[in-house]
């Protein structure tokens, strides 16, 4: 009887452990949420673009340009906005939103808390979804929603802003505290990671790892744990990421074997050939990669690839998960998630001041509005909110901020390479 | 001999039911078509440098766990069967309700107590399971990939196979089985020559539907297959989807449904072969068979399977919802996750899911849009069968066979797209259903309509027209034919198929995310937010509450059965 008990305990751990796994499968989770726009300053014109009319038109009739001073430093959440803009988006009293992260329910108690006459309707649902939602909504001329909140940028910026389904909106509060290449296409409102992690209580130095070429050498073969990129977006914009990365991977490649790599405008697709075939462990999930990577009490465990905010969950997990820093030529990949309006949405006003609101009441840690995405290794796009005190800075990750433009490109040949590499 | 004035109404039905799921079905698949052609998805995945990765591998893997899973679904779900329904196997009444709540079971559970067992340390050391820790190394392909994936299916489908097969071997009445008796057969002669043959259609149709539902699955590959590289036309599918090459995925959507449609072109060859009708009215109440000596190994077997198939995977969710830690026993257990009072430290302050509001809300309205969907599904899929049935064109029986085989094989990301773009807005007389529960119920009886074609189906199959010619003769209409004689005789199928769809639709996400309405929150909706939030101890209590639910359903739909079919007793 008691070794049955504790066969039963021992399953019941092992079941729970896999249960967040399949908790966390198939949806952007909270922790990894994907989307990617932040593009480095030499494609914001290639970026602005096609958005450019919608954007011209979205700040035009909405939002005065940023004049007010108070706008970045004013402690009370809400006091900022534009009184007309609260009137009206009052008189319409009720905004929906999709959102691919189940955090919109804490965003609605304290939205209707500031707001308390109007009705956030938060709907939970992943960015794959929301795309085919929102396509066939504005297709239908029946739009449910008002904003998107939404993770896959690559897809979203090609399919939904270039097709004219979702329209920028910039909040006039927080414009000035924006970088310009988090404003368009669509404005971005954080960052999240995937990024290399390693195993701090076995490896107490630092990172074994600081060069993205190790993953290739006998050293790390079948010790490398990510999830099936082909399965998850984001996983595919940091290969993506690598493959468009030549000049960074052929100096790391020299960087770690001493000599020049022989096809150096390829360096990329070399890396993805050499890193697949090192047998690297695919699961299907982050859990599944945290697990592995962060466990306690592992003998040399394997390093992975993951997102920096699943740090956070260390204590309660038991793991030790810590963020490869000094990587050459970076450890990964910040991709932003994106807000932006439906086109036609029935309340356009709440749509604005609901994203005017998610980007905080302007003080460093942008208070109660902000808060349930102030979390170490999630990044916030206004400048002015401070990186969380737990985490390092996104200068010192060193991490490539992804241009989704750039990334949708040569997502779908990076994919094959992949698939054939598999 | 036909009447002529059966034809008419069935004709007429026949003609109705094609449009309306030629409307609906056929749209997404042809609006599928339009796009992968348009892409030029075809070439590429059927010839391109990628195909055999892309498309011949899978296709094989699909084949090969598809039809293993279903053929061995249908063998251990038979085999249960027949201890229930037709022998003094012990406990039979606790194992009848025990086999059917696998269907009941999210197929992770299900994964999970496989791999609480043979997990291996491919992807960790961290989780293996009990065999690993005890010294004994366990092979890859026992951890991991097909094999793991055709027991797990074929486990969940062994809940689909006993209903269906059993409902079949209680329509059987005990005359047949007498006169063989008294004609000297032995009881291996009869279970060949009688038996078998009255439950084929049974048979074929739960290997078609575990065949479907093993083909088009995702989750169970991708969790078991993953490490070892294994792919299936739906792992396919969906990645091609969520990584942004929409027309691609539709391509191998299409590819499958090919598949499918061989598999079901199998069935129907099978089923033709064979006049399984023979039940007539009232047959004589038969014995059971005394398994004699086999009792006692008969017993502990099904109790066996029953146990690992059930008991185990239920036993560990519910645990599960009981650790105060997520994943430790050392740190004991809590019924905080289930009634607790909300606490700032734990899980953002949720409260346990039966003091939750929206939990208790989210109960009545699983209860009210599945039932609702069963209903539907059940109506439509008997009149469809009746008319594959009794229709005399070949033309339509053929498109209503594909028609309500094919639904759970389109993507949902595909039927909801296209359900909200023929809904969307007025047309006609149709309101816009889009934004109202409706479209949902609507989406979700189509979902679920091979469920209850097939179960009608397979009922049908067993009626003899004898009956029904008999009573046209004398002239009732068909209304009252159905009524009175049909109607009753198929009772048992029918109520099994609602199960199925009303279990389906409890437990569906995909279909819901898209159609779903702020008021209709589900069970199914509930655990999704709890688990993206890594609450995973409310996610697996809320998903212990949809079995549950389930349950109660299927023991509630009984009980009604047993007074809807007095015949059948």
């Amino acid at each position: 009887m008691i070794s049955q008990t504790s066969r039963l305990a021992v399953g019941a751990v092992v079941f729970a452990l896999l249960c967040t796994a399949c908790g966390n499968n198939g949806s952007d989770t909270a922790s990894d949420a994907s989307v990617a726009t932040a593009p480095p300053a030499p494609s914001v014109t290639e970026v602005a673009e096609p958005a450019a009319e919608t954007t011209a038109a979205a700040t035009e009739e909405t939002a005065a340009p940023p004049t007010e001073e108070t706008a970045t430093a004013d402690p009370t959440a809400t006091s900022a906005i534009d009184p007309a803009l609260i009137a009206a988006a009052e008189a319409e009293g009720t905004v929906t939103v999709y959102s691919f992260t189940s955090r919109i329910a804490r965003v609605e108690e304290a939205f209707e808390a500031a707001f308390p006459k109007i009705d956030l309707v938060g709907v939970d649902i992943s960015s794959t979804e929301q795309i085919t939602r929102i396509k066939a909504e504005v297709d239908a001329g029946n739009v449910e929603a008002d904003v998107a909140y939404i993770a896959d940028a690559p897809v979203v910026l090609t399919d939904l802003v270039t097709g004219g389904y979702l329209e920028q909106y910039v909040p006039v509060t927080a414009a000035e505290a924006l970088p310009d290449e988090f404003e368009g296409p669509l404005v971005a409102h954080r960052l999240s990671t995937k990024v290399l992690m390693y195993n701090e209580e076995a490896y107490p130095d630092g990172s074994p790892v600081t060069n993205l070429w190790a993953l290739t050498t006998e050293e790390w073969k079948g010790k490398v744990v990510l999830v099936d990129p082909l399965q998850r977006g984001d996983y595919l914009d940091l290969f993506t990421q690598i493959a468009i990365a030549d000049a960074e991977m052929a100096a790391a490649y020299e960087a770690q074997f001493g000599e020049p790599i022989a096809d150096a405008s390829g360096a990329g697709e070399r890396w993805i050939e050499a890193m697949l075939a090192n047998e690297p462990v695919l699961t299907d999930d982050t859990d599944n990669v945290n697990a592995a990577v962060g466990a306690l009490g592992q003998q040399a465990p394997p390093v992975g690839i993951t997102s920096y905010s699943d740090r956070r969950d260390n204590e309660d997990e038991g793991w030790a998960l810590q963020v490869a820093t000094g990587v050459e030529p970076a450890p990964g990949i910040a991709y932003p998630a994106l807000l932006g309006t439906l086109k036609g949405a029935s309340h356009p006003a709440a749509a604005q001041l609901f994203i005017e609101f998610m980007f905080g009441d302007g003080s460093s840690t942008g208070g109660p509005a902000y808060e349930p995405f102030y979390v170490a290794g999630d990044y916030a796009t206004r400048s002015d909110i401070e990186p969380h005190p737990d985490a390092i800075s996104l200068e010192d990750l060193g991490a490539w901020v992804i241009d989704p433009v750039e990334i949708a490109a040569a997502r779908a040949d990076v994919a094959d390479l992949i698939l054939l590499n598999l | 001999m036909r009447s002529r004035r059966l034809l008419e109404p069935i004709t007429l039905i026949g003609l109705f039911l094609i449009a309306l799921l030629g409307w609906i079905v056929a749209w997404p698949l042809v609006q599928m078509l339009r796009e992968s052609l348009q892409a030029g998805a075809f070439s590429e995945v059927a010839t391109g440098r990628l195909s055999s990765k892309l498309l011949w591998e899978p296709t094989i893997n699909t084949v090969i766990i598809g039809g293993a899973s279903a053929l061995l679904a249908m063998m251990v779900g038979g085999c249960l069967a027949w201890l229930v329904t037709m022998s003094d196997v012990r406990g039979r009444l606790l194992l009848g309700i025990l086999a059917t709540i696998p269907f009941a079971l999210p197929k992770f559970a299900l994964a999970l107590a496989w791999q609480t067992v043979f997990r291996n340390e491919l992807v960790g050391s961290d989780r293996a399971g009990l065999l690993h820790q005890a010294g004994l190394p366990v092979p890859d392909w026992l951890a991991w990939g097909t094999v793991p994936c055709i027991v797990i299916l074929a486990a969940h489908g062994s809940a689909l196979a006993f209903l269906l097969i059993s409902a079949a071997l209680s329509s059987v009445g005990g005359d047949l089985h007498e006169a063989a008796e008294l004609t000297g057969a032995s009881r291996s002669r009869i279970g060949i020559a009688i038996t078998l043959p009255t439950v084929m259609p049974a048979l074929v149709a739960a290997t078609l539907l575990n065949f479907a539902e093993g083909a088009s699955n995702f989750s169970v590959p991708a969790l078991l297959g993953t490490p070892v590289r294994l792919q299936t036309l739906s792992t396919r599918v969906f990645t091609s989807v969520e990584t942004g090459n929409t027309e691609r995925g539709f391509a191998l959507a299409l590819s499958l449904i090919v598949v499918a449609s061989i598999a079901l072109l199998v069935g129907q060859w099978i089923q033709r072969r064979r006049r399984s009708a023979v039940i007539s009215g009232k047959g004589l109440r038969r014995g059971r068979v005394p398994l004699g000596r086999a009792r006692l190994a008969m017993s502990v077997g099904a109790w066996a399977i029953a146990m690992c198939a059930t008991v185990v995977p239920t036993a560990l969710l519910i645990l599960s919802s009981l650790q105060r830690r997520n994943g430790s026993m050392s740190e004991g257990l809590t019924l905080h996750y289930w009634i607790g009072d909300s606490d700032p430290d734990v899980d953002q302050g949720q409260s346990g899911i039966l003091r939750n509001d929206v939990v208790v809300d989210a109960i009545v309205t699983t209860l009210w849009i599945s039932a609702a969907v069963a209903l539907i599904a059940t109506l439509v899929g008997t009149f469809a069968a009746l008319v594959i049935k009794r229709s005399p064109s070949n033309g339509t029986r053929t498109a209503l066979s594909g028609l309500t085989f094919l639904p759970f094989l389109i993507p949902g990301v595909a039927l909801g797209a296209v359900l909200i773009g023929q809904f969307g807005r007025d047309r006609g007389p149709i309101p816009a259903l889009y934004g109202t529960p409706a479209l949902l119920v609507l989406g979700g009886a189509i979902s679920t309509l091979p469920f209850a074609a097939q179960s009608a189906r397979a009922s049908l199959a067993q009626v003899g027209d004898d009956l029904d010619e008999a009573a046209a003769l004398t002239g009732s209409s068909l209304l009252r034919r159905l009524r009175s004689i049909v109607l009753p005789l198929i009772m048992r199928g029918l109520i099994v198929g609602a199960i199925l769809a009303f279990i389906k639709m409890a437990r569906d996400l995909d279909l819901v995310a898209l159609l779903a309405t702020p008021t209709t929150t589900t069970l199914s909706v509930v655990t999704y937010r709890y688990a993206s939030e890594s609450f995973t101890q409310l996610a697996n209590a809320t998903t212990v509450l949809i079995i549950a639910t389930s349950i109660a359903v299927t023991l509630l739909a009984r009980r009604l059965e047993g007074k809807a079919s007095p015949w059948n007793s």
